[in-house]
């Protein structure tokens, strides 16, 4: 559950994943939200991550809790990435 | 439908190349912070017999001061900012031939400088500040086109600006003040001085360090981006207590101007404090350990710093309390605060530089060697308890104590950065080693 005070931003359930959209958020808005959301769907679940541009701020914080994320083909000017736990 | 993946682009960082410099060009500046951190105690052990009775004339506690402040807090400014800022304010990285000739000039320019003023030679002193403010110019212009092209953010570029707008005038009262070494006075040498110490202490670092803490803490705490309308009050008021403490540097009503400099200051500093409040209390990550005890003692060194510069305005003996101030200023409030981001920084940038190209980077943690960091603080902590005895009680057996606990201090802080270059090379080596 996203808490008191995080930033708002468009999320949705699709066959492979919870998405968010955190594009023209300001840093580090999106890794908050991300992370918060990491947290919600657990373990077994996949994020899938609209950005607008590579959260390379993100990628230390994610591999400290033993996720991992790959970059998926989106939209032009989108960066897409699919996250998920380390196997 | 599930979009297929990249799988060139399947592993940390593809694609970020935009924004993420090569490792060497923001880690030759943290190292060369490192050196200079270790070299200011020294200098102020070779000049602890002169601590006592030093005036700000030349000579190793100067020298110090300039390891100090160019040398270790400046250092980790100009590295922490050209790869920090262009993340943060969505911008591509400018020329990285122009960054590391930037080092080339501003190194060995500290270096000189600090030798210049140890050795008391004030020709040495004017070559290591021309090579100085020749890269902090350049240095300044990169930080003016990031800021120009910032999109959102505005307590950041605020504060931003204003350490621009002051790093100019760092510049010319430092051009004043060899001046008056060489011979030529340019400025009386007491504005010289006031100006001097007010544009580098309160408005390029202090400005920075409560620009980018609107940056770092959110993202240590993993909290909000604080109220940026505060954002915005705090850094305007900030701006106008250096500009009244600058204009009585120049003997304009010294003693008003003062006074209400340090009410602007404290209604910056309360604003500051209340926004830093609110953001650990609503961060996911409410306690980040020694980095945040770091922190707290620097915040709590800027309010003894106001209350010490208070005490100076009402009457309370220039030669004491005035080196107590600075004592609070440069190492309670600035120094803290660095080496409270530093650890918590460092090893994040490495993990970002170590998962270049691989699948299974590093975590932060796994290349920190955290024991050095605990002795760090204590020596730290100690180290400036000494320095004030010392100004206290004029015995300078106890600078001496205070240089070589420093000394001890900066060397455990050295082992931890020199463990994590180790481990970090370790990584990428271990990432580009062909499959078996």
């Amino acid at each position: 559950m996203i808490g008191p005070g995080a930033p708002s931003a468009s999320t949705w359930s699709a066959d492979d994943g919870l998405h968010v959209d955190v594009r023209g958020m300001q840093a580090p808005q999106p890794m908050v939200l991300i992370l918060q959301l990491v947290q919600q769907v657990g373990p077994d679940g996949v994020l899938i991550v609209h950005h607008d541009r590579d959260p390379l701020l993100l990628y230390p914080e994610l591999v400290q809790i033993g996720w991992w994320a790959e970059r998926i083909d989106g939209d032009p000017g989108e960066v897409r990435l699919r996250l998920a736990a380390a196997s | 439908m599930k979009p297929p993946a990249r799988r060139l682009a399947g592993t940390f960082l593809a694609g970020a190349g935009g924004r993420l410099l090569p490792a060497s060009l923001p880690w030759r500046f943290f190292g060369a912070a490192v050196v200079f951190h270790a070299l200011a105690w020294l200098a102020l052990l070779a000049g602890a017999d002169d601590w006592t009775g030093w005036h700000g004339g030349l000579g190793w506690p100067l020298a110090a001061l300039h390891l100090i402040t160019l040398g270790t807090l400046l250092s980790c400014a100009i590295g922490a900012s050209l790869q920090l800022l262009p993340v943060a304010t969505r911008q591509p990285v400018r020329s990285q031939r122009l960054m590391a000739a930037l080092w080339w000039a501003y190194v060995p320019g500290v270096a000189l400088l600090a030798l210049g003023m140890g050795r008391a030679e004030p020709h040495w002193v004017a070559a290591g500040a021309a090579a100085v403010l020749g890269a902090l110019t350049v240095w300044g212009g990169l930080l003016g086109l990031n800021l120009r092209g910032a999109r959102g953010m505005p307590g950041v570029v605020l504060h931003g600006w204003g350490a621009l707008a002051a790093l100019g005038l760092l510049g010319l009262s430092a051009i004043a003040l060899v001046a008056l070494w060489l011979g030529r006075p340019l400025l009386d040498a007491a504005a010289a001085r006031g100006l001097h110490l007010l544009a580098a202490a309160f408005g390029v670092m202090g400005l920075l360090v409560f620009g980018l803490a609107y940056i770092l803490l959110p993202m240590f705490a993993l909290a909000p981006v604080p109220d940026e309308r505060r954002q915005v009050a705090s850094g305007a008021t900030a701006i106008v207590a250096i500009a009244l403490a600058m204009v009585a540097a120049f003997g304009v009503a010294p003693n008003a101007l003062r006074l209400a400099a340090i009410v602007a200051g404290a209604l910056a500093l309360g604003l500051h404090l209340q926004l830093m409040r609110h953001t650990l209390a609503a961060g996911m990550r409410r306690d980040f350990g020694r980095a945040l005890v770091l922190m707290r003692i620097g915040w709590g060194s800027l309010v003894l710093a106001l209350m010490l510069a208070l005490a100076l305005v009402l009457g309370a003996p220039v030669e004491t309390f005035g080196r107590l101030f600075g004592i609070a200023v440069i190492g309670g409030w600035l120094l803290s605060f660095l080496f409270g981001v530093l650890q918590r920084i460092l090893p994040f940038l490495a993990s970002m530089h170590a998962a270049r190209g691989q699948k299974r980077p590093p975590t932060p943690s796994a290349l920190t060697f955290d024991r050095p960091l605990a002795w760090h603080l204590g020596c730290h902590v100690a180290a400036l308890g000494l320095l004030a005895a010392a100004t206290v009680t004029a015995w300078p057996a106890l600078a001496m104590a205070a240089a070589l606990v420093g000394l001890a201090g900066a060397l455990c802080f050295g082992i931890f950065f020199a463990v994590l270059m180790r481990r970090l090379q370790r990584a990428r080596d271990g990432g580009n080693r062909p499959p078996s």
